[in-house]
């Protein structure tokens, strides 16, 4: 099915929204809006479809990219480890990783924003994978996403300390712009998420927009079949899972290029202060 | 802003430093400011040229603007630098203010080197001839040394047998043997001191004393190329040391109360046929054996001990040095923080060669405050630098204290031999 098709399927299901729209824009001309209309459907249909595809091959090719580049590289000449040794430098490594002890010690604040924000990350992705078709996180019969919005505030919150804790002392002075950038996507990102899996169902009449939803969305992709998603998600929430989706796609793009790279390298890293 | 030719070559250099390590080092710091309040130099001088990611984010804005795409698409992102006067000025800030101390790895989450990182700023350094002078020369004297210590080993032989007598006086000369051996082949151990006569006597004396197969080795073990950044000079330096052990076939090699030297002997010079320990370490285990004992009486008063970066954290040398203060005294008071979270005294890194009386005193502030407030009479130390750097604080802040150097304690306080 040809995307243009696909569109005018959706138009047909979707007609309460569009006609709703009609009515408010009623004074322009309406072949300008429908144009514009148009234009903006195919926008929307970009980023809910292709882009989704394109985002995640840049972030795998991307990661995989810099991985390959960095196990080519040539080792270093000499050990790096600091001491006192450890009896087991393998779990001191992964304890540095996964528990921070250094953080922990010297800005303890900081220390439980970060855990609160990382096992938020977890339990995000995990959230994710909910969506898909086959995969039941949450009871099936469940109308919420994991953690009932309480994950969505577990990234959100520490983003937020994260964002402005940039601002001040020291750490105002070591920053640079692309550590607020990242800071202000990935928080707008988690507000936008926030509002899909929280916000939409602060109506009168319950959710907007339910799981199933979204799963069907997530059906679409995993079956590659390019069908608009508009059919599937209804009503006026769609603008904000558009750019939900946009924002976490230029966040998938950047992530090989950017710090976020720790989340491969942090492991590594630790290796050479122990072994 | 520099010729193209001399950017392509600044590139070349960047990228043979570029092993797995550096890359990550490179590309993974998220600038948390864990590392800030690790250096005693912005703990002294609050300045953010002087944090250890202040200091690698110099090179790392290098890095992104020529290895990275952001560098020609966003520059503006990373705050890029270019290879340009200015960024050469601020690699040298970085660099030389940088005592490679290493203290800021234990705080950063993922470990990272600023040491290391600090090692491409002083490479590209080197290749604009911004390096500084004093090491420059002082490498190549050293590796000049290397090969023409032959022509000069005559009058070397006779200012060591000058100093046999005072050896003697500290621990009875050994039966059949010279005072302080050179280079004889057949020796267990080859110690390789510094230049002066200090890092020889006591060494010598404690040897002598635990009757030591030893010998003295003709070259100095400090490494200046090491400070510079220089890797093939510092290979030269430390191959002349490893080239006498193999001819001589010693079983270890022995190194002086010198942080750097035994780092770079130890870790940075390749596999080798011997074993190589600092003195400091020997010493624990003669007295742990009872080829040596010590008199406790000797020492009086309360002491502390500094632990040298390149020799504690940077070396694994952290408990032998109290196992021999153990034996020398009950009064013994640790600094705080010590160990590895111990400050560094600023003198490392070869501010004490460059000078730099100034900028090592106001640096250090915070080291002065840290022993000030251990409230001993004596300190001792295990490194040359560091002695040299804490007897200076020690009059520049009016602490009131002797400094010492661990060797020279344990020799004036041989026991049953001293004369």
């Amino acid at each position: 099915m040809d995307p243009q098709s696909v569109s005018k399927a959706a138009a047909a299901v979707s007609g309460a929204t569009q006609a709703a729209a009609a009515a408010v824009s009623g004074a322009t001309p309406v072949v300008v809006h429908s144009g514009f209309a148009r234009f903006m459907d195919g926008v929307y249909y970009v980023i809910m479809v292709p882009m989704v595809y394109v985002a995640l091959a840049v972030m795998v090719v991307g990661i995989i990219v810099k991985i390959v580049s960095i196990v080519s590289s040539p080792a270093p000449a000499f050990t790096l480890k600091t001491f006192p040794a450890r009896r087991h430098p393998m779990l001191a490594a992964l304890g540095d990783t996964f528990a921070m002890p250094q953080i922990r010690k010297r800005q303890p604040v900081f220390w439980l924003f970060l855990v609160w924000f990382h096992v938020g990350i977890l339990l995000l992705i995990l959230g994710h994978f909910d969506l898909f078709p086959n995969l039941n996180i949450m009871p099936a019969a469940s109308r919420h996403m994991l953690g009932a919005g309480f994950v969505g505030v577990s990234v959100t919150v520490p983003a937020f300390y994260f964002l402005a804790r940039r601002f001040r002392g020291e750490d105002r002075h070591i920053s640079v712009p692309s550590d607020y950038l990242l800071l202000l996507l990935l928080i707008f990102t988690f507000l936008l998420g926030d509002m899909i899996s929280w916000g939409n169902s602060w109506t009168a009449r319950g959710f907007v927009m339910t799981k199933a939803d979204f799963k069907q969305y997530f059906g679409i992709l995993a079956s590659f079949s390019f069908a608009d998603p508009k059919t599937v998600l209804p009503g006026s929430h769609y603008h904000f899972i558009v750019l939900h989706l946009f924002l976490a796609e230029l966040f998938m793009m950047i992530l090989p290029f950017s710090k976020i790279v720790h989340t491969f390298f942090s492991l590594p890293l630790n290796i050479l202060r122990r072994k | 802003m520099l010729d193209e030719p001399t950017t392509i070559y600044l590139k070349h250099l960047f990228e043979t430093k570029l092993n797995k390590a550096m890359r990550l080092y490179l590309d993974t710091c998220s600038r948390c400011g864990l590392c800030v309040d690790a250096c005693h130099v912005y703990a002294s001088m609050p300045e953010t040229k002087y944090t250890p990611v202040g200091r690698a984010e110099v090179v790392r804005k290098l890095f992104k603007r020529y290895f990275r795409l952001q560098g020609t698409f966003a520059p503006w992102l990373g705050e890029t630098l270019t290879m340009d006067d200015i960024g050469m000025d601020k690699a040298y800030e970085a660099a030389f203010s940088c005592t490679g101390c290493r203290r800021c790895v234990g705080f950063c989450p993922f470990g990272i080197d600023t040491q290391q990182v600090m090692g491409i700023a002083k490479l590209l350094l080197i290749g604009v001839e911004k390096q500084p002078q004093i090491l420059a020369m002082l490498s190549d004297m050293s590796i000049a040394k290397g090969e023409t210590y032959t022509e000069s080993s005559d009058s070397y032989l006779e200012a060591i047998r000058n100093l046999e007598p005072e050896v003697e006086a500290l621990a009875p000369k050994p039966e059949g043997r010279p005072t302080i051996p050179v280079s004889v082949p057949g020796s267990d151990v080859l110690y390789v001191s510094l230049s002066g006569a200090h890092s020889i006597i006591p060494a010598a004396a404690i040897m002598n004393a635990a009757k030591e197969n030893w010998c003295l080795s003709y070259f100095e073990a400090v490494n200046f190329a090491a400070w510079l950044g220089d890797p093939k000079k510092q290979a030269r330096i430390s191959g002349r040391i490893v080239a006498e052990a193999e001819r001589l076939g010693v079983k270890e090699v022995v190194i002086v109360e010198c942080g750097t030297a035994t780092r770079v002997m130890k870790f940075q010079s390749g596999r080798h046929s011997f074993k190589v320990l600092s003195i400091v370490e020997l010493v624990a285990r003669y007295l742990h054996e009872g080829r040596i004992s010590v008199d406790p009486a000797k020492f009086q008063g309360s002491l502390t001990y500094h632990d040298p970066c390149q020799l504690g954290r940077n070396s694994g040398v952290l408990e032998e040095p109290r196992y021999i203060i153990g034996k020398l005294t009950k009064n013994f008071v640790e600094l705080t923080p010590n160990r590895e979270d111990n400050w560094c005294c600023g003198g490392g890194g070869g501010f004490i060669s460059l000078g730099e009386h100034e900028f090592r005193m106001k640096s250090s502030k915070v080291k002065a405050d840290q022993v000030r407030a251990a409230k001993v009479e004596v300190i001792c130390t295990a490194c040359e630098n560091c002695h040299t750097q804490l007897t200076e604080l020690n009059e520049h802040y009016g602490l009131g204290m002797k400094v010492e150097s661990l060797t020279n304690m344990v020799a004036h306080a041989l026991a049953d031999t001293s004369v």
